[in-house]
């Protein structure tokens, strides 16, 4: 059964760092608060697992791209809330542009006749 | 710590306020509570889950498995008490042989110079004679060493001495060495009061510095430890000598796993030894042994290499006493001197045969944890059912092993420190300095750990492996059914408990060469007789006797004892035969024979009082005994064995020819038989007596021989209570019977025989159990089989045959294996095989039908059980 969240962890690990760095970009948010921000941005076609979720934040804060802090939520609720280090921001325009070329490249194959 | 829980604390914290939110906004769309809850849950999926693959990107992971695995593992250990202490005692024995005699090898060989400062640098120099045998260095020789050698940084002589310290009315008997100026120098030791030798006493003037240094232990045990010591005088073989300094406690001396306790310059040699200055000026008086320090930058070759260079010369430039001499540097541990030469063999050979007992013992270690495994199949099912990765269970089991090999040699560690005395017993120490005893320091403990990992690895891998790789599927529906392990692992288990065997018939087969060269050798007669005679060994240059005092000595001696009830013989010589280390010799010149170009005219001797050969037993073939008249103002005369005059004189009359030794002509009076002198084992060589009242040589002492027709206990006590009579002074040493102490010519034999039978013994014994619960368990899983076969009508003899043939299948395939094994290791210890081929086929076939007839008994117990099985329990059996 783990194995199972860390292939998905895999599937998506690329993308779903983007996404998460690209959510806390309009503020910090709790862990919840990104699945839902995600979810709902996405139409929600994207369902964000949280067994790839947390590992992905843990993850990000170790490499330094994102902090946390506990601080209180709109509900008056103490949340851990992350947001993005001037590291993150860097990473994320890398990490975009690399996701354009990526798309551009598979859109490529599948519709040659573009280019 | 904290940071990992205050981290573990805010994770779940972080984990329930997602759960509340999701739940929160859920009752904020409509939903009851509870159900919101309960939806939010099951959204999120497994909270533990997603915990445990959060921590593992965190990294706590690891500590806290292994913490987890510990406690699961003793508790496991625990439940199973019985299991545990037969693997930890197994381990014990294993690990606790191999420690112990690691312990002495480091004492022995590893560390043979604590106490000085960069001991690797530290060479011996070694005089060769011309037959290339290695023989101790005269002090001018060294002193042509010490001024001339370039690559050698410093040099000292070192001569161990037994010394009277005392007054007229009491002495006591301690062992220093006699040692150069320099000799701290040389070894970088500093003392830890007063000083060392210093300025003149560094130089070679004799008999002119009588001082001392203290060991620690002595100057503890003598002087309470007081500083009052320096400067005070202290009797030493009848001289004042005033103590200079006190070594440091970690320093004893320069022979390995000896200990002495004071050292003297070598320049008062000829003062302790009652002898004058002659000994020291004569390049053919070799006694000394020499340690050197290489020089900075220099290896042990290039030094080689000069010393050979000037030996060269030398022997052309000295040719009337060093014709044909060389010398040579060896690394300590290599040395002739101290206890490492004899210990060398015995110690290597000990540590194979452990290291054999240790294999097996890997083997019985992870065959009983192949069996368990087997038995635990439905808990790692479950486990794994329940998501255990597999790489999580090999950990666990891992862990378990790991406990046990940590238990196993902690229990070893207290085997050895229990036996680090025991270092003693393979020593034939009679009379010695005191034995370093092996400590149990970091290194034997790094040792110990690092071997108990690999018996963990190598015991515990392939059972944890092997748990892992089962199917979930295959186990749960096989363990269900019978329990019974699956066919990989049954071979896993033969082919170890094949290995098994075959490394106890490797020991087994090892034993009985031992034992049996050991046994041939007993059965050498030595051409004397020892029985019924007394030994007493008297040292009068302790007592600071010169030739006429000793005589004196020996001559009343003598009277005093044939005037006791019982004895019949009372002579007296320097050298005991069968003792251990080799007697002295003399360069001999024999007129009418020519020696060739490079033949070895140094002849092995003995200095006899009369009636040495009559009280022996040894027989007079030609000529006539010594008689009291050979003394110093008569004619030099000697007796000469059957070899040599085979040798030196082939024809014509033996009595009456003149031989050429110590610088004067004897005249040949008598011939006697040959007789064993340094081995039982050796050929005949020549070898001549010369009277010792005309050769006094006082360094090696004398022996005095008692025969009695009474009872050597007895007679040893007449020895000690005339010789206190006659002067109480004369230190006594060795004071044995001499069936005893020719023993001890046997006794490196002796020993190995007999520590090689013992760790045999323990192989397979180890090995049977080995095997006999392979065969319980075989047993026990065939249960349902024989139950169907008995039902379709086999008999009792049907299946006690079909156990015991494979019981016997693996005894004899191991049986094959080791043999074979046997015959290529032989190989090795043919060296101390002195009587016995390593290939006896006697001891190889008794070693097999042992180990069948053994083989037999472990699997009949549970051959037995089988054929007693009901057939419809068995079917029902599961």
């Amino acid at each position: 059964m783990k194995e199972r969240y860390q292939n998905r962890i895999e599937l998506l690990q690329g993308t779903l760092d983007l996404l998460i760095l690209q959510t806390l970009q309009w503020g910090p948010q709790h862990g919840y608060g990104i699945s839902i921000a995600i979810r709902n941005r996405s139409g929600e076609i994207l369902q964000v697992d949280t067994g790839s979720l947390y590992p992905a934040l843990h993850r990000l804060e170790k490499q330094k791209w994102i902090a946390s802090e506990w601080k209180i939520s709109e509900n008056k609720q103490r949340a851990k809330f992350y947001r993005v280090t001037a590291a993150g921001k860097k990473r994320l325009t890398s990490e975009r542009s690399r996701w354009a070329q990526l798309s551009d490249a598979i859109s490529g194959i599948l519709d040659p006749k573009k280019i | 710590m904290k940071r990992k829980e205050t981290r573990e604390e805010e994770l779940h914290e972080e984990i329930r306020n997602h759960l509340e939110m999701a739940a929160q906004e859920r009752v904020e769309r409509g939903a009851v509570a509870e159900d919101a809850t309960y939806a939010a849950r099951r959204e999120f999926g497994n909270v533990e889950l997603v915990k445990e693959v959060t921590r593992d990107i965190r990294g706590w992971r690891w500590l806290e498995n292994f913490a987890q695995d510990v406690v699961y593992g003793l508790r496991m250990l625990r439940r199973d008490f019985a299991f545990t202490a037969v693997l930890v005692l197994t381990l014990a024995i294993g690990l606790g042989a191999n420690t112990t005699i690691f312990s002495w090898i480091r004492a022995v060989l590893l560390n043979p110079l604590p106490g000085a400062a960069e001991p690797e640098r530290v060479v011996e120099l070694e005089s060769l004679a011309p037959s290339g045998e290695w023989v101790p260095t005269s002090y001018l020789d060294f002193l042509d060493f010490r001024d001339h050698i370039k690559l050698l940084e410093s040099m000292s002589v070192a001569q161990p001495m037994a010394l009277a310290v005392g007054d007229d009315v009491y002495v006591e008997r301690v062992w220093g060495e006699v040692v150069s100026g320099n000799f701290f120098d040389v070894l970088h030791v500093q003392p830890e009061l007063g000083r060392f030798f210093t300025g003149d006493e560094r130089n070679d003037a004799q008999n002119a510095h009588p001082i001392v240094v203290l060991s620690h232990a002595y100057w503890h045990s003598r002087y309470g430890s007081s500083p009052q010591a320096i400067g005070a005088t202290v009797r030493i073989n009848r001289t004042p000598y005033t103590i200079i300094g006190v070594a440091p406690e970690n320093f004893h001396g320069s022979m390995a796993g000896l200990s002495f306790d004071l050292w003297a310059p070598a320049t008062m040699y000829g003062q302790l030894t009652a002898t004058g200055t002659w000994m020291l000026r004569d390049r053919k008086t070799r006694m000394f042994r020499v340690l050197a320090r290489l020089a900075p930058g220099v290896n042990i070759e290039q030094a080689r290499a000069e010393v050979r260079s000037l030996t060269a010369f030398m022997s052309k430039a000295n040719a009337d006493t060093s014709e044909g001499m060389s010398a040579t540097l060896l690394p300590i541990w290599k040395s002739h001197y101290g206890i490492q030469s004899g210990l060398l063999a015995p110690l290597s050979i000990l540590m194979g045969a452990s290291g054999v007992v240790l294999l097996i013992v890997c083997a019985n270690v992870a065959n009983l944890l192949l069996a368990r495994t087997a038995d635990r199949r439905k808990e790692f099912s479950i486990r794994m059912a329940l998501g255990a990765a597999p790489m999580r269970l090999v950990r666990q089991l891992s862990t378990e092993v790991l406990l046990i090999a940590a238990a196993g040699s902690l229990a070893g560690l207290v085997i050895t420190a229990w036996l680090s005395g025991a270092l003693r017993w393979l020593l034939p120490l009679r009379d010695a300095p005191k034995l370093l005893a092996a400590s149990i320091d970091g290194g034997v403990l790094l040792f110990t750990a690092g071997l108990a990992l690999a018996v963990a690895a190598l015991a515990g891998l392939a059972p944890a492996l092997h748990a892992a790789r089962e199917n979930v599927n295959d186990m749960l529906k096989e363990g269900g059914r019978s329990g019974s392990a699956g066919l990989r692992s049954n071979r896993l288990r033969a082919l170890l408990v094949t290995s098994e065997m075959a490394l106890a018939v490797v020991a087994l087969i090892g034993a009985g060469l031992f034992l049996k060269s050991f046994y041939i050798a007993k059965g050498i007669h030595p051409g004397f007789d020892p029985n019924q005679v007394a030994l007493a060994k008297f040292n009068f240059s302790a007592a600071g006797f010169d030739a006429q005092q000793a005589d004196a000595f020996c001559r009343h001696l003598r009277e005093q004892l044939e005037r006791q009830p019982g004895v019949t013989a009372v002579s007296y010589a320097d050298y005991v035969p069968l003792s251990i280390g080799a007697g002295s010799w003399e360069d001999l010149q024999v007129e009418g024979y020519v020696p060739g170009r490079s033949e070895n005219m140094k002849i092995y001797r003995n200095l006899i009082a009369p009636g040495f050969f009559t009280l022996l037993k040894i027989p007079l073939l030609e000529g006539r005994d010594l008689t009291m008249q050979d003394d110093a103002s008569h004619p030099k005369v000697m007796i000469v064995t059957r070899e040599f005059v085979r040798r030196f004189v082939p024809s014509g009359s033996v009595l009456g020819r003149k031989v050429h030794g110590w610088g004067e002509w004897f005249t040949i009076v008598g011939v006697v038989d040959d007789v064993k002198i340094n081995r039982l084992t050796e050929k005949a060589a020549p070898y001549f007596y010369a009277p010792v009242r005309q050769i006094y040589r006082p360094e090696m002492g004398l022996a005095f021989y008692v025969r009695t027709s009474g009872s050597v206990n007895e007679a040893l006590a007449a020895l000690r209570r005339e010789a206190q009579a006659v002067d109480g002074t004369v230190p006594i040493s060795d004071l044995t019977s001499m069936n005893d102490y020719v023993g001890v010519s046997l006794f490196a034999q002796k020993i190995a025989s007999s520590l090689l039978s013992v760790l045999a013994g323990i192989a397979f014994l180890l090995a049977s159990i080995g095997l006999y619960g392979v065969m319980a368990y075989s047993v026990a899983q065939r249960t349902n089989e024989i139950g169907i076969r008995m039902s379709l009508g086999a008999q009792r003899r049907d299946v006690l045959q079909l156990i015991a043939k494979q019981g016997l299948a693996f005894a004899l395939a191991g049986t094959v294996v080791g043999a074979i094994g046997a015959l290529i290791l032989a190989r090795l210890v043919t060296a101390f095989l002195v009587t016995a081929s390593p290939a006896d086929p006697l001891i190889y076939a008794a070693a097999a039908a042992f180990t069948m007839a053994l083989a037999l008994a472990a699997t009949a117990i549970p051959a037995r059980r089988a054929t007693r099985v009901d057939p419809m329990v068995a079917l029902r059996y599961e």
